[in-house]
C-alpha cells in the first residue's frame, strides 16, 4: 500500500487577538468549552471570514452560551427561536454556513457529534 | 379453515379468542391482550426463545405455537410469574446472579428455566444447557443465566432465599453486587421496548427497500399500493421536509432514497397502514423502475484510482490517517526476528436480540406541534438535533425506551427516523416494528480490516518495530467510519512498547453494507493481528508466548504507538497473575498429545483506551422535598448496568442508602447531555460528572445545614447543581501522534480449547480473563462485561460472519448458544486510577478483544494450524491441516 495522505481528523488551533492558542477539533468546535471567552468566539469568526460580528449575532451568540451551561445541552431549535424570537429562517441567514455549523462553534459549546 | 373460536386460560383467567388457523400465540398475548412481557426477536421461526410461555405445564416457543389449538389450554405468561413488587423465585434468582442485562430475552429464559424446574428441581449444568437450547442471549455469555436456573432451584427446593443473598438498601455502596433498579422490572416482563408500546390508533409502517446490491431509481409508482385496503398512504423521499439524511461525518445516508440504491436493502418507500399486516401486503405492490448497476463488495474491487465510484460526490477512498513514530523501515531492518503476515477479520453483525422497533407521534396541533419519537437510542439529545436536520421540524422530543442490547448499532439513527418522517408526513401516530431481517438491513456491522502487518525483534526478543498497512471495508455509507480507523491507530500498539512504528489505513466504500460503532470498533481488529502476530513472533524466537509479551510489556514513562507517555500501565501485572493459570493449563493441554482431539493453550490481552480527546459528560443532580435525590443524566443503559452505577456513587458520595436516590435518564426534556452510552464512557465521564455535581450539592448542604430541598430555598441556595466533566486532551495530529486518551484498561485472557483433528470443530473448555478495570463499582455488572464480551469473542473467532444478502437470521448468522457456550473465569485486579470516579475506569467493549486472538493461538497450541483469516470454522482448520499433513 503506498503512503497516505494527512489525517482529515487530526485537531487544530486558532489564535485569539491576545496571542492565546485555543485547540479545536477536526470540525471547529473548542475542545475545551472553558477556553472560550468572547475573543476566542471572534477569533472563529475571523476564521470563517467575518471581521465582525453583529449585535443580533452576539444575542444569539451569548443565549446558546448562557442556555448550555445552565441545562449541559445545547437548544433545540423550539428551544433556540423561543429564546432568541428569531425564526429559523433569520437563523439561518445571520451565520455564514447556517445556525446548526457555526454558531454553537462561535459560542464555545462542545462538537454534538455522537461519537469521537 | 375459518375462524375457529378458543378458550384458554391465561395467567389464571380464562380468555375466548376468534382466531384463523394462522394465529400464533405470541401475537394474540402480545397484541389482543396486551401481554407483551414475551417478546419477538427471529421473525416467528423458533430461533430466539424470547418469547417462551408455559402451556400446559411445559415451555412453549408463542411464536410456534398456533391459537387453535390451545382450546382448553392452560397459559402462563411472565406477567403471570411475579410482580417487580412480588417477584416469583425464578425471576429473584435472575436479578440476585446478575443473569438480567439488556432484559429482552430474559422473560422468555425465566420461562424456559420454570419449565426445567417444574420437572426437575436440581437440574445439572447439561440439563439446563439443554433445556434452554433454544433461547439467545447477547448479553451475558449464558454462565450467569445457568448459574441463575442453580440459585431458582435451590430456593424452589428451600435451600436458602432471596433475603440471604439480597444487599441492603444501607450497605456498603461500592465495590458490592448491589441489584441493578430496574433489574426487576425486566425479569418481570414489565419493562416496555419500543415495541411493547402501544399507541392507540397508530397507522403501522412498512418499508419498500431495494432487492439489488446497487441499482439507480428511475421512477416510483405508488398508485396499486395506494389502493390496497388499510392503506393510509405512502411516503418517498420528496415528502421529507429536512436533509432527508442522518450521515452526520459525510452525509452520504438518506433517511428514503430516491436516485440511487447504493446497498442492498436501502429504503425507497413507507406505506402507512391501518395495521402491520396491511402495510406489508400493500409495500409488495410499490413499483419502482430499477437500472441495476455492477456491485462492488470488496473494497480491492472499489479502491483503485480508475475504479468505478460508489458515490458520485465522493471518492472511493474517503478517508486516510497515517501513524509515524520513529522510523519503523529502520527499526527493522536489523532486527534478528522478523514477521510479514496478512490478516483479515470478517464482518459480523453487533446482534442485539432485539430488532430496530420506534414509535412517533404529534403532541401538540400545528407548526409547534412536538414530534415525539421513541426508539432506543444510546444518545438521545444527539439524536433529536440530527432528527430536527433530517426531517426538518423544529420540536422534537427524544424519549428512550428499554433497550434490548444494542453493541454499537445505536451510535446511529435507524428505525426512528422513518417513524418520524411518518408521524409527520401522516400526521397520526406510527409505529415501526420491522422484523430481524429488515433489521439487518437497516443496521451497521463490524468493519471488516485487511491488515499487513510487519514485526521485528532482536535475538532477546525485544520488539523493535511495527509496521502495519491496513483497508477497510467502509460499505455503501460511513456513519463512523473515519472514528473507527482513528480508534484502531490510537490503540495499535496494545499493552506493549514498540521502539518505532508505522501505519497506513484506507477507508473505503463498497456496496456492501456498512461499517459502524461495534463493541470495541476498530481496536478488536487490529489487535487480532497484533496479538496473533506476538505468537508467531514467540514461536520464531523459540520463546515462551506469555514470556516474550511480558519481556515487551509498555512501561509508566515510555510512549504508546500514537507517542501518549502513560503514567499507569497495569497490563504487566494482569499477564504476572495470569501466569501461574496459564503454566498449569499448558501441563493439562501437554497431556492432550494422542487421539483425534488436541488441547491447546493460547494467550492474548489488550489495553483499550477510555475517555477520548474533547469528550464531555454533563449531568445534573437535585435535592426533593422528602430529602431524596434525583439524578438526570442521558446515560442510556442498554444492559450495562448504568443504572446500578449512577445510583451507588451517589450513595457512596452522599453517605446515603441507595432507596434515597432517584434517576431519570430516558427523555431529552428532562436530561442534560450526558453523550453517548459508547466508547466505554459512561461510568469514566458521567461517573466523574456525578461524583462533581454531588460535591457542590454536599457543600451548598453542609453551608446551610439543609437536609431537603426547602432547605436550601429557605438558605437562598440552589437545590439544583449541574456539573461538567471533559477530557480537553486534543488527540492525534496528522502524523497520528498525540494523546487520546485520559485513561486505559487492560487485561488479558487464556483460551483451553480443543481442536477435533477429524472435523476441524473447535470446543472451548474455558476461558480465564485477568482485568484490571480500576476501582470496582459492582463485581457482578463488571464481570457480566467480560463474560459476554469474551462469548462475543468466541463467536467472531470461531462463527459467526454477516454476509450481506445471505445471512437471514439467527441461524444463518450462527448466534452463540448455551450449547457453544464454555466456562469461563474472572479475575479482577483493581489498580486505582487518578481521573475515574472513585478510581474506576470503563470496561464493556475492552472485553472482547483479547478473546479472538486468545482463542485462535490455542488452536495453534493445539494442532500447529494457523488461521489468519477468520472465523477459524472446521473449514479452514480442516483444510490447514491436510496442507500441513502433505508438507
Amino acid at each position: 500500500m503506498t503512503e497516505t495522505g494527512p489525517s482529515s481528523n487530526a485537531a487544530k488551533w486558532v489564535r485569539s487577538a491576545s496571542g492565546k492558542d485555543i485547540p479545536l477539533d477536526a470540525d471547529g468546535f473548542l475542545i475545551n468549552i472553558d477556553d472560550w471567552d468572547e475573543e476566542a468566539t471572534r477569533a472563529l469568526a475571523q476564521a470563517d471570514g467575518v471581521k465582525e460580528l453583529t449585535e443580533a449575532q452576539w444575542a444569539v451568540i451569548r443565549f446558546l452560551r448562557a442556555f448550555y451551561l445552565d441545562q449541559g445541552k445545547a437548544p433545540l431549535n423550539h428551544k433556540l427561536k423561543a429564546g432568541t424570537g428569531l425564526s429559523m429562517m433569520e437563523l439561518e441567514t445571520m451565520f455564514p454556513g447556517g445556525i446548526k455549523n457555526t454558531a454553537p462553534r462561535w459560542a464555545g459549546l462542545p462538537n454534538s457529534r455522537g461519537c469521537r | 379453515m375459518g375462524a375457529k373460536k378458543v378458550k384458554v386460560k391465561i395467567n389464571g383467567v380464562w380468555r375466548q379468542f376468534i382466531v384463523d388457523a394462522d394465529r400464533v400465540l405470541l401475537d394474540a398475548l402480545r397484541q389482543d391482550l396486551h401481554l407483551t412481557g414475551a417478546k419477538q426477536s427471529c421473525d416467528r421461526q423458533g430461533q430466539c426463545g424470547a418469547c417462551t410461555v408455559i402451556v400446559n405445564g411445559k415451555a412453549a416457543r408463542s411464536c410456534l405455537t398456533k391459537v387453535v389449538n390451545l382450546d382448553g389450554a392452560e397459559v402462563i405468561t411472565i406477567e403471570g410469574l411475579g410482580t417487580p413488587e412480588n417477584p416469583h423465585l425464578i425471576q429473584e434468582a435472575f436479578v440476585l446472579a446478575g443473569a438480567v442485562q439488556c432484559g429482552y430475552c430474559t422473560p422468555g429464559m425465566i420461562m424456559a428455566a420454570k419449565g426445567l424446574l417444574d420437572r426437575n428441581p436440581n437440574p445439572t449444568v447439561q440439563d439446563i444447557k439443554e433445556a434452554l437450547r433454544h433461547n439467545l442471549c447477547r448479553c451475558t455469555g449464558y454462565n450467569k443465566i445457568v448459574e441463575a436456573v442453580q440459585l431458582a432451584g435451590s430456593f424452589l427446593r428451600g435451600e436458602g432465599s432471596p433475603d440471604q443473598l439480597r444487599t441492603k438498601p444501607s450497605s456498603e455502596p461500592i465495590g458490592v453486587s448491589h441489584l441493578r433498579p430496574w433489574s426487576y422490572l425486566k425479569a418481570c416482563g414489565a419493562a416496555e421496548f419500543s415495541a411493547d408500546i402501544i399507541v392507540p390508533g397508530a397507522l403501522e409502517l412498512a418499508v419498500v427497500r431495494s432487492p439489488h446490491y446497487n441499482a439507480l431509481i428511475k421512477g416510483i409508482d405508488t398508485t396499486i399500493a395506494e389502493l390496497m385496503p388499510g392503506v393510509v398512504g405512502v411516503m418517498t423521499a420528496k415528502d421529507v421536509k429536512g436533509t432527508n439524511s442522518t450521515g452526520e461525518m459525510m452525509a452520504d445516508q438518506p433517511l428514503l432514497c430516491d436516485k440511487h440504491a447504493a446497498v442492498l436493502g436501502a429504503p425507497i418507500a413507507v406505506v402507512a397502514a391501518e395495521t402491520r399486516e396491511q402495510a406489508l401486503a400493500a409495500s409488495g405492490k410499490v413499483l419502482i423502475d430499477y437500472e441495476i448497476q455492477p456491485a462492488f463488495l470488496n473494497p480491492a474491487e472499489t479502491v483503485a484510482d480508475d475504479a468505478p465510484q460508489i458515490h458520485d460526490d465522493q471518492p472511493n477512498v474517503c478517508y486516510t490517517r497515517r501513524q509515524v513514530r520513529g522510523d519503523a523501515e529502520e527499526g527493522l531492518r536489523p532486527s534478528a526476528v522478523r514477521l510479514d503476515q496478512h490478516y483479515f477479520t470478517q464482518m459480523v453483525h453487533q446482534a442485539a436480540v432485539e430488532p430496530e422497533a420506534a414509535v412517533a407521534y404529534l403532541e401538540g396541533d400545528g407548526e409547534e406541534a412536538q414530534l415525539i419519537v421513541i426508539g432506543r437510542s444510546i444518545t438521545i439529545h444527539h439524536h433529536a438535533e440530527v432528527l430536527q436536520q433530517a426531517l426538518g421540524w423544529d420540536n422534537i422530543r427524544y424519549i428512550e425506551a428499554f433497550c434490548g442490547g444494542q453493541f454499537g448499532i445505536k451510535i446511529d439513527i435507524t428505525s426512528e427516523g422513518l417513524a418520524g418522517a411518518a408521524a409527520l408526513h401522516f400526521k397520526r401516530p406510527v409505529r415501526y416494528i420491522p422484523g430481524l431481517y429488515e433489521s439487518f438491513l437497516m443496521t451497521t456491522k463490524r468493519h471488516p480490516f485487511w491488515m499487513d502487518l510487519r514485526l521485528g525483534a532482536d535475538r532477546d526478543g525485544k520488539l523493535t518495530a511495527l509496521a502495519i498497512d491496513f483497508i477497510v471495508d467502509n460499505g455503501a455509507y460511513t456513519s463512523i467510519g473515519p472514528v473507527v480507523v482513528d480508534r484502531a491507530l490510537e490503540m495499535l500498539s496494545g499493552g506493549y512498547y514498540f521502539p518505532s512504528v508505522s501505519a497506513t489505513s484506507k477507508l473505503v466504500y463498497t456496496n456492501n453494507a456498512w461499517g459502524g460503532a461495534a463493541r470495541g470498533a476498530g481496536p478488536p481488529q487490529v489487535n487480532f493481528a497484533l496479538e496473533s502476530a506476538m505468537d508467531e513472533l514467540a514461536l520464531e524466537l523459540n520463546m515462551d508466548p506469555l514470556e516474550f509479551r511480558l519481556l515487551n510489556v509498555l512501561k509508566p514513562g515510555q510512549p504508546t504507538s500514537s507517542g501518549q507517555i502513560v503514567e499507569e500501565w497495569a497490563y504487566g501485572a494482569c499477564l504476572e497473575r495470569l501466569r501461574p493459570i496459564y503454566e498449569a493449563a499448558r501441563k493439562v493441554a501437554a497431556e492432550y498429545n494422542g487421539g483425534p482431539i488436541r488441547r491447546g493453550v493460547g494467550v492474548a490481552g489488550a489495553s483499550f483506551g477510555v475517555g477520548s480527546a474533547g469528550d464531555i459528560s454533563n449531568v445534573a443532580v437535585e435535592l426533593e422535598d422528602d430529602g431524596s435525590l434525583t439524578i438526570y443524566a442521558s446515560v442510556a443503559d442498554p444492559g450495562e448496568g448504568n443504572d446500578a452505577m449512577l445510583t451507588q456513587i451517589a450513595a457512596h458520595v452522599m453517605g446515603w442508602p441507595r432507596d434515597r436516590i432517584n434517576l431519570v435518564t430516558r427523555d431529552t426534556e428532562l436530561t442534560p447531555n450526558s453523550g453517548e452510552s459508547a466508547g466505554s464512557r459512561q461510568t469514566y465521564m458521567s461517573g466523574r460528572a456525578l461524583v462533581k455535581a454531588l460535591e457542590d450539592l454536599k457543600q451548598a448542604m453542609k453551608e446551610s445545614g439543609a437536609r431537603t430541598r426547602a432547605d436550601l430555598v429557605k438558605a437562598e441556595k440552589p437545590a439544583r447543581f449541574l456539573a461538567t466533566n471533559k477530557v480537553t486532551l486534543t488527540g492525534l495530529d496528522e502524523n497520528g501522534q498525540g494523546d487520546p486518551y485520559d485513561s486505559r484498561v487492560h487485561g488479558v485472557q487464556l483460551a483451553e480449547v480443543e481442536v477435533n483433528t477429524e472435523t476441524g470443530e473447535v470446543r472451548i473448555v474455558k476461558m480465564t480473563a485477568v482485568v484490571d478495570p480500576g476501582v470496582i463499582l459492582n463485581p457482578l455488572a463488571v464481570t457480566g462485561q467480560i463474560e459476554g464480551g469474551m462469548d462475543m469473542g468466541a463467536g467472531w473467532a470461531l462463527r459467526e460472519e454477516y454476509v450481506l444478502g445471505q445471512t437471514k437470521d439467527w441461524r444463518t448468522y450462527k448466534f452463540p448458544t448455551m450449547q457453544t457456550s464454555f466456562d469461563m473465569e474472572t479475575i479482577l485486579l483493581e489498580s486505582p486510577r487518578k481521573n475515574g470516579p472513585l478510581g474506576a475506569t470503563g470496561v464493556g467493549e475492552f472485553t472482547l478483544m483479547p478473546t479472538a486472538p486468545a482463542v485462535n493461538n490455542a488452536i495453534f497450541n493445539a494442532v500447529g494450524v494457523r488461521i489468519r483469516e477468520l472465523p477459524a470454522t472446521p473449514d479452514k482448520i480442516r483444510s490447514s491441516l491436510a496442507g500441513l499433513q502433505r508438507a
